[in-house]
Order: C-alpha cells, then structure tokens, then sequence
C-alpha cells in the first residue's frame, strides 16, 4: 500500500491547533525559502519539554501517527505518551497527510531553542509556522552530509548569498 | 555566499558564542556580529582564520557552474511563500500521478 498523498499544511494545522512549539527545518522549509527541490516530507524540531511533549503526543494522535519504514511506508502502529517520545531522539513518521520527521537535536544544530532564535513566524497557506533560518537549514544539511544534502547546498547557499 | 554566513556556520557548528570567537580572534564580539550579518565582508584569509578558530577547516572546491535549478530558485525568490508552497504540491501530485501511471503500465 502506497503512502498518504503529502499534504504539509495538513500537518502543520495541526500542530498549530494543538499549540505544538516547534521549528520547521528540512526540505520543506527550503522549500519555503525558495528552494526548487521537492521533498515528501515535513521535518520539525518540537520543543522537549514536558508540557510541548504532551501537545505533541495529543497531535500526533489526530494525526493517525505511526512509525514509518521503507518496508512499511504506511506505518506501523505505535503508542506513545510524552514521556516516550522524548526518550527518542529521531522519529520517522507517516500521518495521515504523510511523512512527519520528528528530531530533537538535527545534526549541527542544538535543537528547538537553537533554532527558535534565528527562525521567522510565517503564515504558509493559512496556517503559522516557525521556519528556521536558511542559514541553519545550510548549516544542519552541512553537517549531515548526505548524498542528498550535497545535492541542494549550492543552490540553498547562493538563495542565502542573495537574500 | 558570504564570508560572514560561513564564519557564522562555523561558530555555530562549534557552539561557540559571538563573544568567544572573538576572544580566540582577538577582536570584539560586535566585529563577529558585523561579518556575520554581511555589514562588513572579511577576506578570505580572514575567514579561513575565523573557521579555523571554530576548529574546523575551511576546503574550498570549484565545480562546474550549473544554473538549471538556480534558474528555478531565483523565480520562487519572486513569488509569495504560499504559491511557493503551492506549486511545490503541484509538482508532487503530477509525480505522483506519473508514477501511478507508470505501474499501471
């Protein structure tokens, strides 16, 4: 079975109506800044504390949230409370709207206040979302270093060199 | 991009605070904070030096220039976030159709 077709601001109302202090970060916050790289995914740093982590875990459950794996790209049913899922540091996601990539602590970055400082409060399709800098989306695909971050970094850093 | 933007990334990588790079440069946390935001520009050598502060090595490398997906990036410059996010989803939804089509055979 395929996956949900990819619907970002889905995702991203919800979170909203559920009060979820978060960061968008990834492919689609690039795509947000310009970026001509599609992505099927929605990438977000939550804030760890207890309080966030139990909105969290109340999203998630609107979301119809479950574990994502390239074997099983409809996901694998899982239960959650707040304490769980600030025990793991990475969760990959499907929704109902698709991928949802949950990281605490991105590569190069130290997390939901690093990245809250620098990021702007936009309005994306109705719904308002924190969206990390360019210069810390550059800085956390620097430091993952994937074949698909090497990919996007020229033009993600010549967006940067001309904002 | 710019000198100040990598020098930025590098104290960043490091967690290093403005004021602590400056220490190891021997200059003042507000000459970070100006490179950083592009009101002064460092030389190269200056960035090589204020990277190598972060301990991290600055390696330069040409590749060929290739404008086919700046020429995408610098249109989306010109649209609002929300067309951007639109069209985005449009082009997700026309591969998903194609890759349907396509198993369908």
């Amino acid at each position: 079975m395929d996956e949900p077709a990819f619907g970002p601001e889905e995702i991203l109302r919800v979170l909203e109506a559920h009060g979820v202090g978060c960061v968008l970060i990834g492919g689609f916050a690039a795509v947000i800044h310009g970026s001509p790289y599609l992505t099927n995914d929605v990438d977000i740093v939550p804030a760890d504390d207890p309080e966030n982590l139990r909105r969290l875990s109340d999203a998630l459950r609107e979301l119809h949230a479950k574990v994502w794996t390239a074997s099983e790209p409809q996901g694998i049913a899982f239960d959650h409370s707040p304490k769980s899922l600030g025990e793991v540091r990475v969760w990959n996601l499907v929704t109902d709207h698709g991928r949802l990539d949950l990281t605490f602590a991105p590569s190069g970055t130290d997390g939901y206040a690093d990245l809250v400082r620098d990021a702007t409060h936009l309005l994306v399709l109705g719904v308002g979302v924190n969206v990390a800098s360019l210069a810390d989306i550059i800085r956390s695909k620097e430091a993952a270093d994937r074949d698909k971050d090497r990919l996007v970094l020229p033009v993600l850093r010549r967006l940067a060199e001309e904002s | 991009m710019r000198g100040g933007q990598i020098i930025r990334e590098a104290r960043k990588r490091a967690g290093l605070t403005q004021v602590e790079l400056a220490e190891r440069l021997d200059t003042t946390q507000s000459a970070i904070a100006r490179m950083e935001a592009g009101g002064t520009e460092p030389s190269f050598t200056r960035v090589a030096e204020a990277v190598r502060a972060c301990g991290v090595e600055l390696v330069p490398h040409l590749a060929r220039l290739d404008d086919a997906d700046w020429s995408v990036a610098s249109t989306n410059r010109t649209i609002s976030i929300d067309e951007r996010a639109r069209r985005h989803a449009a082009a997700l939804r026309f591969a998903r159709a194609a890759r349907e089509a396509m198993a369908r055979g």
